[in-house]
């Protein structure tokens, strides 16, 4: 179990990295502006219970916005995720990868 | 972690040395002030809470660093730190803070200059399980330290375990903010329901009511007689959902508070003894049958969008079927929830045709088509106090945030504390 725990997270490192360079980091900066910056604070450091975005990989944000835009429920603030995220197109969530990883780091 | 600004925040910043150049115009309106801010604090965590010394001093909290104070100067003391901080003039290794809970309120004694004595509404885990407690703390002569932490209230109840709602994560709906009357010299206390839905209606726990008491923690004697039979003697009002803000009225010394509402209705609520709110999120009662962890707080749809007057016949704010004698709000803000925090009535003659207004403040949620409504509101009560006559938005000279805490400045000015870390002074013109 360790060891594919071990290996999961060596491929996220892997594959995040490349994977930040897929996105249109501008494009998701608008995204972000217009739709996650009123909860997660305009330099993604979180902000009531709303949780920080820094340091997380693109692979990480493409995992969790898929996650909710397919309606499963992750933590507490799935039912503010879930119908913001059902909105986003693929190329939406990658541009939203590119800027946070990026930006907050 | 990287300092560096990024683009948009370098913009955000020109953009407020802009705004607060230039003053923005209220409205059309000849007697309404201009507005300009002032940028007081900027850089924190959380900030939630503002109160000031009889010298203009500004106390603050921020939700999980702990207690400061910025003196006149402009310098700031860091007083009392929470669990994992170091930078404090003293460290309450139990005081925590974990979701919506931490840090809250902050008050000053009315005879602060002969006391020294300043409040705090704080979660801790002194006790097991962990409870939001009031603290009074002794603030030496150059306000640099604290001493004789006294916990004067020590049972109001905290939410420790996640469940399934909307913001169900531990440390849900505290209230927490914390204010002496003017008018009786007591101190209110407001708290919330920690997604508990034995208890608004409970006259036994301290969880979603409004408390009144002196400065010992000792019930305020007129409470008992105003209450049901066997409630708690330091209750006041009692059947809210989560009250984050309050203030009491100029010229009747009434307390109004801001009661957040679920997926719908935010209210203003104007207090008299004894009075029920009207939130009762039970279970197989009032229509409904079994509900999500025992609390019906969002039903009958939680996760998705409706519209709120559904929501609000299904699971009323304010339930006057089942209790007739219900207090209704003031004002129910158009039937919408977006996070209605804190309240102050802006009293200075500055402040024009907008002088006896009492400002709430909102930090703004975008669910289920709800616009997000981050914003500022000035309503005019009607002369009798029970109901609004006129709701204006303030014309925010820095810009929307998540408006977390409003009070008047010993200037008459009106300060406010935002989540995204700044506490910013609007000065009318």
């Amino acid at each position: 179990m360790k060891t594919q725990l071990l290996c999961a997270f060596a491929a996220v490192l892997i594959t995040g990295t490349a994977q930040a360079q897929d996105g249109d980091a501008s494009a998701g900066e608008s995204l972000y502006a217009q739709s996650c910056a009123q909860c997660h604070g305009p330099e993604g450091k979180g902000m009531a219970s709303f949780p920080s975005l820094e340091g997380r990989d693109a692979e990480y944000i493409k995992s969790r916005l898929t996650t909710y835009r397919d309606g499963e429920k992750v933590g507490p603030n799935s039912g503010l995720m879930i119908p913001n995220a059902s909105k986003l197109s693929d190329s939406d969530i990658d541009n939203l990868a590119a800027y946070i990883s990026s930006s907050f780091e | 972690m990287s300092q560096k600004p990024s683009p948009r925040a370098l913009g955000a910043i020109a953009a407020s040395a802009l705004m607060a150049a230039l003053p923005i115009a209220a409205s059309s309106d000849t007697d309404t002030p201009e507005l300009k801010h002032t940028t007081v604090l900027s850089g924190l965590e959380n900030p939630w809470g503002m109160a000031f010394l009889p010298d203009g001093a500004m106390l603050f909290t921020e939700k999980c660093r702990g207690l400061s104070v910025r003196l006149p100067d402009g310098d700031v003391n860091k007083l009392v730190g929470m669990s994992d901080t170091e930078d404090y003039a003293t460290t309450a290794d139990d005081l925590f803070c974990e979701g919506q809970a931490g840090m809250n309120g902050v008050a000053v004694d009315p005879d602060f200059e002969e006391n020294r004595a300043v409040y705090v509404y704080s979660a801790s885990k002194k006790s097991d399980p962990p409870t939001n407690r009031v603290i009074r703390l002794t603030l030496n002569e150059d306000m640099s330290q604290t001493s004789e932490r006294t916990d004067i209230i020590e049972e109001i109840p905290y939410k420790e375990e996640a469940s399934d709602h909307p913001f169900g994560g531990p440390g849900a709906h505290n209230g927490g903010r914390l204010r002496f009357s003017p008018d009786d010299g007591f101190l209110y206390v407001t708290t919330g329901d920690n997604h508990n839905s034995q208890l608004p209606q409970s006259g036994d726990t301290l969880g979603s009511k409004v408390l009144r008491i002196d400065r010992d923690g000792e019930a305020a004697p007129d409470n008992a007689e105003a209450t049901p039979e066997g409630f708690d003697p330091r209750i006041f009002t009692y059947g809210h959902r989560n009250v984050q803000g309050i203030a009491f009225h100029p010229e009747t010394g009434r307390p109004y508070i801001t009661e957040h509402g679920p997926w719908h209705n935010d209210e203003v609520n104007a207090l008299e003894a004894g009075a029920n709110s009207g939130w009762d999120p039970r279970p197989n009662m009032a229509g409904r049958e079994d509900c999500p962890d025992d609390y019906c707080g969002y039903q009958p749809n939680q996760g998705e969008g409706m519209e709120p007057e559904k929501r609000d016949n299904y699971m009323p704010m304010t339930d006057t079927d089942t209790y007739p004698e219900a207090m209704e709000p003031v004002w129910d803000n158009n039937n919408l929830s977006q996070g209605i925090s804190s309240a102050a009535f802006l009293t200075d003659d500055k402040w024009g045709a907008w002088k006896g207004r009492l400002a709430v403040s909102f930090l703004g949620i975008g669910f289920g088509g709800t616009p997000t409504g981050q914003r500022i509101d000035l309503l005019e009560l009607s002369d009798d106090g029970e109901s609004v006559e006129d709701v204006t938005e303030l014309p925010a000279p820095m810009g929307s945030s998540r408006f977390r805490a409003l009070v008047v400045g010993p200037d008459g000015d009106l300060y406010t504390a935002v989540d995204e870390g700044s506490i910013y002074r609007i000065t009318p013109e």
